[in-house]
């Protein structure tokens, strides 16, 4: 019993010894392990280890090592002091080179000892060398530049002057305040330049090198360096270039000042307006808008160039009233010289001219044929004839083309109205006024013009046309007709000014309410006197007049024999567009040509007979109808 | 006609080309004294070899790094502490006191004995590698590089020698490529024991050698030139 009471008290004091003993407990130590191993200069080398748990007791650490070339021996280290704590050197007599160390630490303690793991090292590779010596950096200048001159030493032990390392450099630079720094290389030399530098600054440089098979050393010492201020003998240079740069700037600016108004143009192009020749504006939007229509009218007509209204090239008829014979007889001698002159210039019919090269107008009132003499009286009586129509508006206008660049440019025609009680003889020539037949008129329209004629007549516009606008088309009218623009064609013509469409393209706002001296005047019709009743443009007798939508525009072909003017139908001249109306005077196709007689097929415009033959002036085909007409008094 | 003149111009244009090639190619070998003759310096040739044998290293380091990743020996292996290149034979300076000790004869005839000793193991490994489709291109391109290196490599070599013989820096103690050769040969199947990855570790150190000994021969024979 007192046995049993002493074994169970005794395993009670070894289990509360067993516990009491638990909080120091003591083992083999820990497994170390070797970090790093180097060498300054491939002539010694270091190596280093990191201890783990010691297990409670003193632990001392040996390392030991086998060479490749006798891997039976193994060595310890001899030196555990030079590198630090838990360190091993190797001097030059137990290191090689180009051979492989196998190294291994042991911890011991009182418990036992623990192996690390081996690590096998070459120390051809594990070079690291000191940061190079004797940094030096002083500032040179090139030509009133100053740049920086680093210059080093290699670290001391490394020897390179026997060739036994090759080290390569590196340096860094930046300036004091700045953190980030710039690397620079620099191989094998040990002088570097640095250039670039900011005046009055102050710049750190560093270096370090590293063998061609190794690691980079430590960056050396900071080497301080301030530039002077270099850039105040150059003062001289920053006035010139301010000085320079306030007169660049005043001249742009002067320049700019100076095309502001271009500039806006181009910038922010202005809103067009109406553009109507003699449209004020602002009379329209003060409501006075008689007076703005009032102001279109030109009285300086002829002697008015539009400079700008070459694209309103338009082909129209002239009402022309003859002040005195006199002066139509200049003026048609003008004309015919004209005309004649033109007619010479243009011997090939082949152009194309078109409509413009009909110079003829063939009247053919009740039998009557018309000559082709050259004489005022002859438009007089063309004139007369047309008067006795019922004209009620004519206008003299038009006048000759304006010849600049040797470009006839017809001028949209006004027609002014006559009063009916005017004179006979002024009514002769005033009615309608063939003072001249815009012989290049058609050429000198532009394409699109013409396009735009010829597309407004092709899609049914034509009641819109019919109504507002005179259609004579003797001649010039024909869209087709793209003929090249000759020189001289239009010295001094005698025109046809029909008014095309040209001027229908004018806003229709404008219409006339009462038929003023600058209102347009249309043929609306031939009547059974082979009259061509004409009326005006403008609404207000849109109602008053039939209107033959379908041949409004008819193409003078030629005068033939009866002194009658050849027109061509609408369909038929569409067709001949393209062909020398001078071919057509032969008479093949005269069945395409509306003979203006008593009993006319299709009646669409009414030619004043003309007293004189007209075939005589018909130089290739082409009429110049000059003779036939009197010129506005001009 | 301009055919003609085309083709009159192309003629010039060829004979132009022709006679400048000729310039440049053919250099002439130069004799002593023979003006006109570019004549390569000591120094020069040092540094070409030298450069020759660090680009060398730089693929034989290069293809071992591959290997490495691809065939990662296990790190305990104790006879890889005994690892046995076939050139072990060959006697180097571990040192460089041992090297700097070495006669420049006897520093030159190690180079030159492993410069032969390398040539065909090199040759051999580049066909292995040409042939085993695990590797890839590069690599095999990268072992016919350095097979050829090392051709090159030993014929410069043999140059430089030349050149000090002329200069009369070496005696002619130096023995002929034949004593080289014939010392490796009984041994030449050794290096067909060798391992991939062994032989390019082996190839790898040798190379290393034989740059830094071309350095000491330089820095001691042409000192002046950037030592």
């Amino acid at each position: 019993m007192m046995k049993n009471d002493g074994g169970v008290i005794l395993f009670w004091l070894l289990l509360l010894f067993t516990l009491y003993a638990r909080g120091k407990s003591y083992s083999v130590p820990g497994k170390p392990t070797l970090t790093r191993c180097r060498s300054p200069e491939k002539e010694t080398f270091t190596c280093w280890w990191e201890p783990s748990s010691d297990g409670g007791l003193p632990t001392t650490y040996k390392l030991y090592y086998r060479k490749e070339d006798s891997s039976d021996v193994e060595y310890e280290c001899q030196d555990y002091r030079t590198g630090g704590k838990n360190s091993c050197f190797f001097n030059k007599n137990y290191t090689s080179i180009w051979v492989n160390y196998n190294i291994t630490i042991v911890a011991i303690n009182a418990l036992g000892q623990t192996f690390s793991d081996p690590v096998d090292i070459d120390v051809y590779y594990i070079v690291e060398p000191n940061p190079p010596e004797n940094l030096n950096v002083t500032i040179q200048n090139d030509k009133g530049w100053p740049f920086l001159r680093a210059s080093w030493d290699p670290p001391k032990k490394a020897d390179t002057r026997s060739g036994w390392i090759t080290l390569i450099y590196e340096l860094r630079i930046k300036l004091e305040e700045e953190d980030e720094w710039e690397i620079r290389d620099v191989g094998q030399q040990k002088v570097f330049n640095i250039y670039g530098l900011q005046s009055e600054g102050t710049y750190v440089v560093q270096i370090r090198c590293r063998p061609d098979h190794g690691f980079w050393s430590e960056w050396s010492a900071d080497v301080q360096v301030k530039v002077p201020n270099y850039l105040r003998r150059n003062r001289s240079t920053w006035i010139m270039i301010i000085v320079f740069s306030a007169v660049v700037f005043l001249i742009l600016s002067w320049l700019l000042h100076i095309n502001s108004r271009n500039l806006k143009h181009c910038l922010l192009p202005p809103v067009p307006g109406p553009k109507i020749k003699g449209f004020d504006k602002k009379l329209h939007k003060s409501g006075k808008s008689l007076d703005a229509f009032k102001s279109l009218d030109v009285p300086d007509f002829p002697h008015h160039t539009f400079s700008k209204s070459e694209d309103l090239l338009v082909e129209f008829i002239e009402v022309y009233v003859p002040e005195e014979q006199e002066l139509m007889l200049e003026k048609s001698n003008d004309l015919h010289d004209g005309c004649l002159k033109s007619e010479s210039s243009v011997s090939d019919c082949d152009s194309g001219r078109g409509s413009c090269d009909s110079h003829t107008l063939l009247l053919d009132k009740s039998g009557q044929q018309t000559d082709t003499q050259d004489s005022q009286i002859d438009e007089q009586r063309l004139g007369e004839d047309l008067q006795d129509e019922k004209l009620s508006y004519a206008h003299q206008d038009m006048v000759s083309p304006d010849m600049s660049a040797g470009r006839v440019k017809t001028w949209p025609s006004v027609f002014s109205p006559l009063p009916q009680n005017r004179s006979t003889s002024a009514d002769q020539a005033s009615s309608l006024e063939m003072a001249k037949q815009h012989c290049l008129s058609d050429s000198l329209l532009p394409s699109e013009f013409l396009t735009s004629y010829h597309s407004l007549s092709g899609h049914g516009t034509r009641d819109h046309l019919g109504s507002n606008y005179w259609e004579f088309n003797f001649g010039n009218k024909r869209p087709n007709l793209t003929q090249p623009q000759t020189e001289a064609r239009h010295q001094a013509h005698s025109e046809i000014n029909i008014f095309t469409t040209g001027v229908k393209a004018e806003p229709t706002a404008l219409k006339f309410p009462t038929p003023r001296s600058s209102d347009y005047v249309e043929v609306q019709r031939v009547n059974e006197e082979d009259s061509i009743v004409l009326r005006p443009v403008g609404s207000n007798y849109d109602k008053h007049f039939e209107i033959q939508q379908g041949e409004e525009y008819s193409r003078v072909k030629g005068v033939d024999s009866d002194n009658v003017l050849l027109l061509l139908q609408k369909e038929a001249m569409e067709e001949e567009m393209d062909m020398c109306p001078c071919e057509q005077l032969s008479g093949t196709t005269e069945a395409h040509y509306t003979k203006f007689s008593t009993s006319p097929e299709k009646p669409t415009a009414y030619t004043h007979p003309t007293p004189q033959p007209l075939e005589e002036r018909v130089v290739n085909g082409y009429v110049d109808t000059a003779t036939m007409f009197t010129m506005p008094p001009y | 006609m301009m055919l003609a003149v085309c083709s009159v111009w192309l003629l010039l244009v060829c004979l132009v080309l022709y006679s400048r090639l000729k310039v440049a190619a053919a250099a002439p070998t130069c004799t002593n004294g023979q003006a006109g003759c570019h004549v390569l310096s000591l120094a020069n040739l040092f540094d070409r070899v030298i450069q020759h044998s660090a680009r060398m290293h730089g693929i034989s380091n290069d293809l071992h790094s591959e290997f490495e990743l691809y065939f990662l020996p296990s790190k305990n292996q104790i006879g890889r502490v005994s690892r046995n290149c076939h050139t072990s034979t060959i006697l180097t300076p571990n040192g460089k006191e041992n090297a700097q000790r070495m006669a420049r004869e006897e520093l030159t005839e190690v180079i030159l004995k492993l410069l032969v000793a390398w040539r065909d193991p090199l040759w051999h490994f580049h066909q292995s590698l040409a042939h085993n489709h695990e590797f890839s291109n590069f690599s095999s391109n990268k072992s016919l590089e350095m097979s050829d290196m090392v051709h090159e490599l030993r014929k410069g070599v043999q140059k430089v020698i030349e050149k000090m013989k002329m200069l009369g820096i070496m005696g002619n103690s130096l023995g002929g490529l034949g004593t080289s050769e014939s010392l490796l040969a009984p041994d030449s199947a050794e290096w067909r024991l060798m391992k991939d990855y062994d032989l390019l570790y082996c190839f790898r150190r040798d190379s290393s050698k034989i740059q830094n000994y071309l350095k000491i021969l330089k820095c001691r024979i042409v000192p002046e030139h950037g030592c």
